[in-house]
Formats: C-alpha cells, sequence, structure tokens
C-alpha cells in the first residue's frame, strides 16, 4: 500500500507514492538524489542523517517519509544561497572543521538548529547540541570554533541589517 | 615550525575540497549510482568457526538474484595488504571461502535490483554448517593441536605449516642483554595490555564495480590504496592491469582500515563480473564492525638503568591477538620492536612478538600501527624509572630520547635511517612550561574526592617508510606535474588526502616552487589507468613522502619552463626568478636584479604552444631515503572522581614537531583528532566477545560502541597547540609527518595523568571508572584507610 505526499524539501514540492515503512532517508537520497544526507548507522546514533524538519534537527533514519507530509525540509544542498555559503559552511571551511567531511552535512544542520534558536550558544549549548553528531576525524574542537565563529558572523549580518 | 618565510607555506587557506564538503557535494562511495545497478549483499558466517557442508541457493535464484559460492571466486591464496614485499607477505585470505573463522566471515554474495530484494535474497539462501571448535583468547587458541583456524597459509609462494593457532613470530636483539640487565642498578617490569578498538570511519566500508566491454573494469571503492587494490584484483581476476581502473573517491574516514583491500571491494567485483552489470554493495555498520579493527596487543616489559638514569638494557615479550586473519602480522610484530627501539636509547635489547589466530574480525592498521600501544607501555615505564630514580620524569627523557645524529628504525628491522632534525627537547620544555609542570600535584599529598593530574608522554611517528637501502615496505610515489596555458598547473597522482591535508600541502608546494597564487594549482582527478604507482597514504608518509615527491616533480617541470621563459626573455634559466602576482591572479618569471625584465606563466605557456615547443610537464617516481620522526609531546591535566571512577579531562597542551608546518590549521586539527581517538583508546573503546555465541559483545551495535563526544573533551580555550622551530633538512621545503604522531603518545598521556591524581598506575586499556574504583577500594584495603577524605559534592560539569 502506498500513500501519496508532498515533501517539501529546500523550498521543493516534490508529489511521491511512498510505501508506509520507507525512511525518510532512503527517499532523499535514492528518490529525490540529495546524496548529501549521509547513512552511517541506521540506528539513531551517529548523527550523519541529520536534517531539519520545520527547523529542528531530526534523524532521517529514524523517520518514516510519510510522517514528513507537508513538512519543510531543509537538507544540508539547501544551505547555499545564490552562490554565497551559509556561514556555518563558511565557518567550518575557515576554521578546519571538515576533516574527511562525512560529518559535516548533518553536523552544519544540528548546528544551524541551535543558531536559528540560540544565536548567542555558550561551548556548553554547543556541545549538547552536536551530542548526538558523530565526528571521528577532527576531535570537535575545531567543530566548536566553526560554529562560535558563524554564530557571531550571523550577529553581525542581523545589526548590519537592522 | 622553521622562521623561514615563505608566500603560502604556513598560511591558512580555504582547503580545496571544503566547498564540496560543507554543501554536500563531495561523492564518496557510498554516493556512486550507475545506470542499471544491482545492490549486492554479503552473506556473513553466524558461526564463529565453520565449514559449509551444503548450501542451497534456489531460493534466491527463484527472486531473480544473481548468486556468488566459494567456488564461483578464484581459489587462489593472498593478502589483502600489499605494502609488504611479497617476500614477506602471508597469504592465508580467499575472496570467499566454505570454511568461515569468526561470525561475520563472508561466505556467499547476492546481488539484485534493489537493495530490498537483495535482502530477501540474502535471507532466502540456506546452509548446513559443520561446526568447529573456536577460539577467543590466546591462551586457547595456542592450546588447540587440531581443527586449526587455517590449515594452510602461504608466506610467499611456499605453505608453511601453523602449529597451534600461532601466525608468525619475530624476534629482534641488539647487544647484550644479559650484560645490559646485570649493570642496571634499577629494573621497573610490568605487563601491558592494550584494547581492541574498532575504526570507526563514520562512512562503512564499500564498492561499486562495473564490467566494461573490453573485459576490463572500472571500481569506485572505500581503500586507501588504489594502486595495490588494481594489482591485486588484475592477479585475482585475471585481468591485464590496463584495463583495471581504480577511481580515486573521497572515503568518509580511514585511520588505517582501507591500507587493505577490504573483503568488499573483492566481493563487489566478483559479483559484478557474474552479473555483467554495475554492482554496488555498502556494508552496514554492524558488518563493518566484524570487519576490521586495532590490533590489540599485551605485553611484558623490562627496562633496567643506572642510577644516573642512563638505560642499560630492555626487554619485551608481545602477544597479538590478530583475529581470524593474517593482515601482515609480520610487519606489526616487526614495528613493536621498532617503536620501542627508536623512542629511547637502548643499547641491550631482546624483543619477542607472537602473533596469533583467533575466531574474530581480523586485526589492521589503526593510527599509530602499534606505536600507541608500544608507546604506552615505554612511556608508563619511563615514569616509573624516573619516581624510582628520585629523577624528573621531564629530565629522564630529554637524556635519553633517540635524536639528532642517531640511527632509529620506528618502522621495523628493516628501515633505518639518521635523524637530521629534532625538537624533542623544545617539546618536552616548552610543553612543561605552558601546563605548570612543576606545579603538578603530589599524589600522596591529594586528599577528597575529586583529585587533580597532569601527566606527559611523548612519542614520534616515521614520516613514511623511507630508507637509503629498502626494507621489507614499498615506498614511493608516481606524479605528474604540467603547465596549463593559461598559467595554471595541475597535479597528477594516486597520492590520496583522508582529510588531514595532505593534497592541499602538495599544492601549497607547488605554489611557492612555480611562485603562483595557491587557487592557480589544481589537483587532477586521479585513477589508477592514468597514474603510475603509489604505495597508499600511509604511515604519516602523505607530506613528507607524497607531497615531496610532488615538490620533486614539480621541480622538473619548473626547470622545462624556465628553458621556455630564457628563450623568450633572452636571459640564462638559471638567472631567472619567480614569484606570485596575487592581484593579477599571475605566476611571474623575471630576471634576477632586473624585475622589470619579466613575464606571466600564462604567456609562456601560450608562447611554447604556439611556437609548438611543447608543454612544460613531467611525470616519475620519486621514493624518499628517509622517513623522519616527527615527534609530539603530550601533556594532559585530569580530574578524577574517587567516588564514581570517572575521568574528566581538563586540559591539553600539545606540541608537534612537523618541520615546517605547511597548513598550520589542519595541522592543529590533526592533533585535536588524534588526541580525541588517543583518549578514546585510553578511557574508552574496546570491543570483545561473547565465547558463546562468538558475537562481538555489543552486537555490532553502534550504541554499545562507546566513545568519546564533544562534550566529553575540553573547552576549545583548554586546548593548546605550539610546534617546535624545527627544519627537516631531506624534506620538502622542510616538512615532515604529523598524523600518526598525534595519537601515539596520548594513552599513555592520559594514563600518566591519572596516575598523578590517585596514586595509581594502570597498566591495561581502556581504564574504565570500575577499573578505577576496584583499584583505589584495593589500595584503601592496603593502607587500612576507609575512606579518601570525606565525601563531597561533586561541582556540576
Ligand atoms: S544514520 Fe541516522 S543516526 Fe546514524
Ligand atoms: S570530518 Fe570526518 S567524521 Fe567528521
Amino acid at each position: 500500500m502506498k500513500t501519496a505526499i508532498t515533501l517539501n524539501v529546500n523550498g521543493k514540492e516534490y508529489p511521491l507514492e511512498v510505501k508506509a515503512n520507507e525512511i525518510l532517508l532512503n527517499v532523499l537520497r535514492d528518490r529525490l538524489g540529495l546524496m548529501g544526507t549521509k547513512y552511517g548507522c541506521g540506528i539513531g546514533e551517529c548523527g550523519d542523517c541529520t536534517v531539519l524538519l520545520d527547523g529542528k534537527a531530526i534523524l532521517s533514519c529514524q523517520s518514516l517519509a510519510f510522517t514528513a507530509d507537508g513538512k519543510k525540509i531543509t537538507t544540508i544542498e539547501g544551505l547555499e544561497h545564490n552562490g554565497s555559503l551559509h556561514p556555518l559552511q563558511q565557518a567550518f571551511i575557515d576554521e578546519g572543521a571538515v576533516q574527511c567531511g562525512y560529518c559535516t552535512p548533518g553536523m552544519i544542520l544540528s548546528a544551524k538548529a541551535l543558531l536559528d534558536t540560540k544565536p548567542d550558544p555558550s561551548d556548553q549549548e554547543i556541545k549538547q547540541a552536536i551530542r548526538g553528531n558523530f565526528c571521528r576525524c577532527t576531535g570537535y574542537t575545531n567543530i566548536i570554533r566553526a560554529i562560535k565563529t558563524a554564530s557571531e558572523k550571523i550577529k553581525d549580518q542581523g545589526r548590519k541589517q537592522t | 615550525m622553521s622562521d623561514k618565510t615563505y608566500y603560502f607555506l604556513g598560511k591558512d587557506f580555504p582547503r580545496k575540497e571544503g566547498r564540496a564538503r560543507v554543501t554536500g557535494r563531495e561523492v564518496y562511495p557510498s554516493d556512486v549510482v550507475l545506470p542499471g545497478m544491482l545492490y549486492g549483499k554479503i552473506l556473513r558466517s553466524p558461526r564463529p568457526h565453520a565449514r559449509i557442508k551444503s548450501i542451497d541457493f534456489s531460493g534466491a535464484q527463484k527472486l531473480g538474484a544473481v548468486v556468488l559460492a566459494p567456488n564461483d571466486t578464484p581459489q587462489e591464496f593472498f593478502n589483502v595488504r600489499q605494502v609488504s614485499v611479497p617476500r614477506s607477505t602471508y597469504k592465508d585470505w580467499r575472496i570467499l571461502s566454505d570454511h568461515v573463522r569468526q561470525v561475520g566471515d563472508p561466505y556467499a554474495a547476492v546481488a539484485a535490483e534493489t537493495e530490498e530484494l537483495a535482502e530477501q535474497a540474502a535471507e532466502a539462501v540456506q546452509v548446513e554448517w559443520e561446526l568447529l571448535p573456536a577460539y577467543f583468547s590466546i591462551e586457547e587458541a595456542m592450546a588447540a593441536e587440531d581443527n586449526l583456524i587455517h590449515d594452510k597459509v602461504y608466506l610467499q609462494d611456499k605453505e608453511i605449516p601453523i602449529q597451534n593457532n600461532i601466525a608468525c613470530t619475530r624476534e629482534v636483539t641488539e647487544g647484550d642483554v644479559d650484560k645490559g640487565f646485570a649493570e642496571a642498578e634499577v629494573i621497573v617490569e610490568n605487563e601491558f595490555v592494550t584494547p581492541r578498538v574498532y575504526h570507526c570511519q563514520v562512512e562503512p566500508r564499500g564498492c561499486t564495480c562495473r564490467p566494461e566491454p573490453d573485459g576490463g573494469i572500472t571500481v569506485w571503492p572505500s581503500t586507501q590504496a588504489l594502486h595495490n587494490t588494481r594489482i591485486l584484483l588484475g592477479q585475482l581476476f585475471d585481468i591485464p592491469l590496463n584495463k583495471v581502473n581504480v577511481i580515486r573517491i573521497t572515503g568518509g574516514g580511514h585511520f588505517g582500515s582501507g591500507i587493505h583491500t577490504n573483503p568488499v571491494i573483492l566481493i563487489t567485483v566478483a559479483l559484478a563480473l557474474k552479473a555483467g552489470k554495475p554492482v554496488k554493495i555498502l556494508q552496514s555498520r554492524e558488518e563493518d564492525l566484524y570487519d576490521h579493527c586495532r590490533y590489540p596487543t599485551r605485553y611484558t616489559l623490562k627496562i633496567g638503568a643506572k642510577k644516573d638514569g642512563t638505560l642499560t638494557a630492555g626487554q619485551m615479550k608481545a602477544w597479538v591477538d590478530i583475529g581470524s586473519h593474517h593482515v601482515q602480522a609480520l610487519a606489526f610484530l616487526g614495528v613493536l620492536a621498532g617503536w620501542w627501539h627508536s623512542l629511547y636509547r637502548l643499547p641491550n635489547m631482546r624483543y619477542q612478538g607472537v602473533a596469533v589466530y583467533t575466531n574474530k574480525a581480523p586485526t589492521c592498521a589503526m593510527q599509530g600501527y602499534g606505536a600507541p600501544q608500544v608507546t604506552f607501555g615505554v612511556e608508563t615505564t619511563m615514569t616509573i624509572l624516573a619516581e624510582k630514580l628520585n629523577l624528573d620524569p621531564i629530565e629522564l627523557r630529554a637524556n635519553n630520547y633517540v635524536g639528532l645524529g642517531e640511527i632509529f628504525w620506528g618502522q621495523g628491522p628493516t628501515i633505518r635511517s639518521l635523524i637530521h632534525s629534532d625538537g624533542v627537547k623544545e617539546l618536552l620544555y616548552t610543553g612543561a612550561e605552558k601546563i605548570g609542570w612543576d606545579k603538578r600535584p603530589d599524589p600522596k599529598a591529594q586528599s577528597g574526592r575529586l583529585r587533580r593530574g597532569i601527566g606527559v608522554a611523548r612519542g614520534f611517528h616515521t614520516s613514511g617508510t623511507g630508507a637509503p637501502v629498502p626494507g621489507e615496505v614499498k615506498d614511493f610515489t608516481t606524479v605528474q606535474v604540467k603547465v596549463n596555458e593559461d598559467g595554471s598547473i595541475d597535479i597528477l597522482t594516486a597520492l590520496m588526502d583522508h582529510g588531514g591535508g595532505t593534497l592541499d600541502a602538495a599544492a601549497k608546494l607547488v605554489a611557492e616552487e612555480f611562485g603562483v597564487p595557491f587557487d592557480k594549482v589544481g589537483i587532477s582527478p586521479a585513477d589508477t589507468r592514468s597514474t603510475g604507482y603509489d604505495v597508499c597514504t600511509h604511515a604519516t608518509r602523505g607530506v613528507y613522502c607524497g607531497a615531496g615527491a610532488v615538490l620533486d616533480v614539480a621541480q622538473d617541470t619548473k626547470k622545462i619552463l624556465l628553458d621556455y621563459a630564457s628563450r623568450i626573455l633572452n636571459a640564462p634559466a638559471d638567472s631567472l626568478k619567480t614569484r606570485p602576482d596575487e592581484a593579477e591572479n599571475e605566476g611571474i618569471i623575471y630576471v634576477e636584479g632586473m624585475p622589470e625584465k619579466n613575464i606571466t606563466i600564462r604567456e609562456v605557456a601560450q608562447t611554447a604552444m604556439n611556437n609548438d615547443w611543447g608543454t612544460a610537464i613531467s611525470a616519475r617516481s620519486v621514493r624518499k631515503v628517509n622517513c623522519p620522526p616527527a615527534y609530539t609531546t603530550f601533556f594532559v591535566e585530569v580530574e578524577v572522581d574517587m567516588e564514581t571512577g570517572m575521568v574528566r579531562i581538563l586540559r591539553v597542551v600539545a606540541g608537534s614537531d612537523a618541520g615546517t608546518v605547511i597548513n598550520p590549521a589542519l595541522a592543529k586539527g590533526q592533533l585535536e583528532g588524534g588526541f580525541y581517538r588517543g583518549a578514546g583508546m585510553a578511557l574508552l573503546e574496546d570491543t570483545d566477545y561473547d565465547p558463546k555465541t562468538g558475537q562481538l559483545t555489543n552486537r555490532g551495535l553502534l550504541t554499545d560502541y562507546k566513545m568519546l563526544g564533544a562534550v566529553d573533551l575540553p573547552d576549545p580555550e583548554k586546548f593548546e597547540i605550539f610546534f617546535a622551530h624545527t627544519y627537516e633538512p631531506t624534506g620538502p621545503m622542510g616538512a615532515k609527518g604529523i598524523g600518526e604522531a598525534a595519537l601515539n603518545p596520548v594513552p599513555a598521556a592520559v594514563a600518566a595523568a591519572i596516575h598523578n591524581a590517585t596514586g595509581i598506575w594502570f597498566t591495561k586499556l581502556p581504564i574504565l571508572p570500575e577499573d578505577i574504583l576496584r583499584a583505589v577500594r584495593e589500595e584503601r584495603k592496603r593502607d587500612g584507610k576507609k575512606a579518601p577524605g570525606k565525601p563531597q559534592a561533586v561541582p556540576e560539569r
């Protein structure tokens, strides 16, 4: 039995027929070709598959696709705007927070969910926000630095606009 | 870090692959999709040791699946790891075998149009097993006389008998050990145990293979070893090497788990050839946990010294539980001796190593390749010796380490070279000052629930495996460097970057050499048909050997370019200099002393093309005849909760002697990452097996493989990094390696800090809270004390 749903991913609508047991991660990767969302464990332990669902960081390997019907999904592919990187993306490059890069999409999205609600987080709050995202390469130090740098940058931009 | 000034070295630029990686556009092995591709699934043994009595594929075939049985694959013996020379290569592997040797051992595979169908087909395969006795400890394995894990093993092409499951042994002796111990005034002897850590690279290993119309194959594997994979595939499947194309593709982490050609690659290729269609296999995390892990070690270490701290003799006996297969344990036994012998001057030493098969996942290289294991014991012993001799542990180290002007053989007894640069004392003294070494607590004077401690350990890694006389390990890199007609430059090499910045370093060296803006140097996509042999990026060889080879070839190409320029400028080539013009985004060639007489590299390249002089291009293989030690020193401060046994890491000071530092931010990232993995090995990570089922006790689930997380590590401000002011004369613009040195001393430093806090030495890793509590209780019993002071409230984290 398939259900007709509409996924709104990165501002674009995708009408789809999905089976009841279809996992959001697989739909994003295999059916929509959005390969930036990664598989690392499939059991909710690594955070590689993190996407934003209505602004909240969720694990797409633990979500059934039909439950995202009508909700807004943001994947890493949706962060760049008109060819310019989101401050988090830029800060991850500048601070050396990217090594192999496989954890990076999920990590950036968890960080985005944090900064969207808490523009000025402490080290502890950053650590809590990414505690479900596992990075084997960096030791997290540069990731925390990058998130702080991005938060400064976003605040600066906000100040300029007002 | 040397004091010379450079245009690009020592400065941070956005890494070249950065943009692809933060936008989700980097293609990893798990992202490869080909038209008409089938999905493969590996059938893995549920039993730790068994033979297939019968196997029935009819259920899978009914579902339309392509099936692969052991006898569909070549039954030739080989070794998955190809970095050693043939005379030192043990062969006990076959692609699929009907004799399974661990839970998770592959015995068959299926492929179908969807992943779901492949899974159903795999479940439909029926097997009848003949169970064999399984061995989960070195003792059990060595007690066995028959039903051995391997009945047939080859060394090169000679069949060698296996007894008591002993895979291989190695002995190294120097000087006269008995005389040395007779001269000793103090002797320290302990047994050390290190864990079976899982690499846990974030991307489980996988592969895609497409059979080509000409009988060849194209392969997109997770691997660190493109060319060794190509050679092994050609040999096993009998395909001419000019039809085997292995594509370089970024892996989601390796840490040594891809130096050998992982079984999933071989099985994918076999399936694709049988199906006549592209096949992709991506291992699940559970499969990956049964696929590879770090070599665990158990060894006794005895070191003797005179009262003044001069070491007189050492003896080490090591046992290594290698699991179900040989991923070149002979080389591993060799480096155990090498790391040990090259840490401190030991005039007399005796080493014996024994590698034993068990029915567990095969062990292989993981960051440090035996160095973290050995450094743990040696550094612990050095601090114990210092205490016994009433010497400062820093001084004892400074007086005994193997350094400038000495011969060392970190990569094992066959790879010997001379040390030309040495920042060890700077690392020890600067680090001691930064952490406040002189103010470190006295463990005996501490009371109360929370106790602080500071520990130190030092170590090194070789920058590759080069030496004047080739040893057991291959080491060279082939490179092509080409100047394009717009003045940009392309580097073509099979060298790999696992995230540490190896290829960025190569690009910076080329930019520096040519005097062109960094952006004008590109790294070409690489595959094995368009590149010459490169041994692989391992052994911390990336910058020194790999990028070093790139620089050597760039110099060849620059000669050609300057020859063209000298014709145009009408000045001898050796009077020409280069510099970058960042504003114009050009490289400039000018006559020394006459800067107005100049031309851009773009114009030279175009003139050379339009006059039919040719392209400035060259290619060759380069072997480095040294592998200088990249030294590191870690000072760690911890807090131990005597009521819970929990260890909190408060502060880290990490010093690195990497020669000229090419990518400072990325080099720091190496030290932070190395610390994290080393601290995990010290405090948490291990895998063990349930002897009843033969399964991992974590059952392959990441949920029960615990690692440190962001919350367990010190805040960025509490992690201080510095570099020694050294210049490696044999290295590319003074550089040597860093990668594995960033982990090697860490477990030892953490253990030393715990000792400084608690007064207790732990000689078995990981040091779990329950180990600390047990030891504290025993200590109290011995001392007749009841409590370590009155219980205190624990301050909030
Ligand atoms: S793949 Fe979803 S948490 Fe690991
Ligand atoms: S950068 Fe490799 S896992 Fe995070």
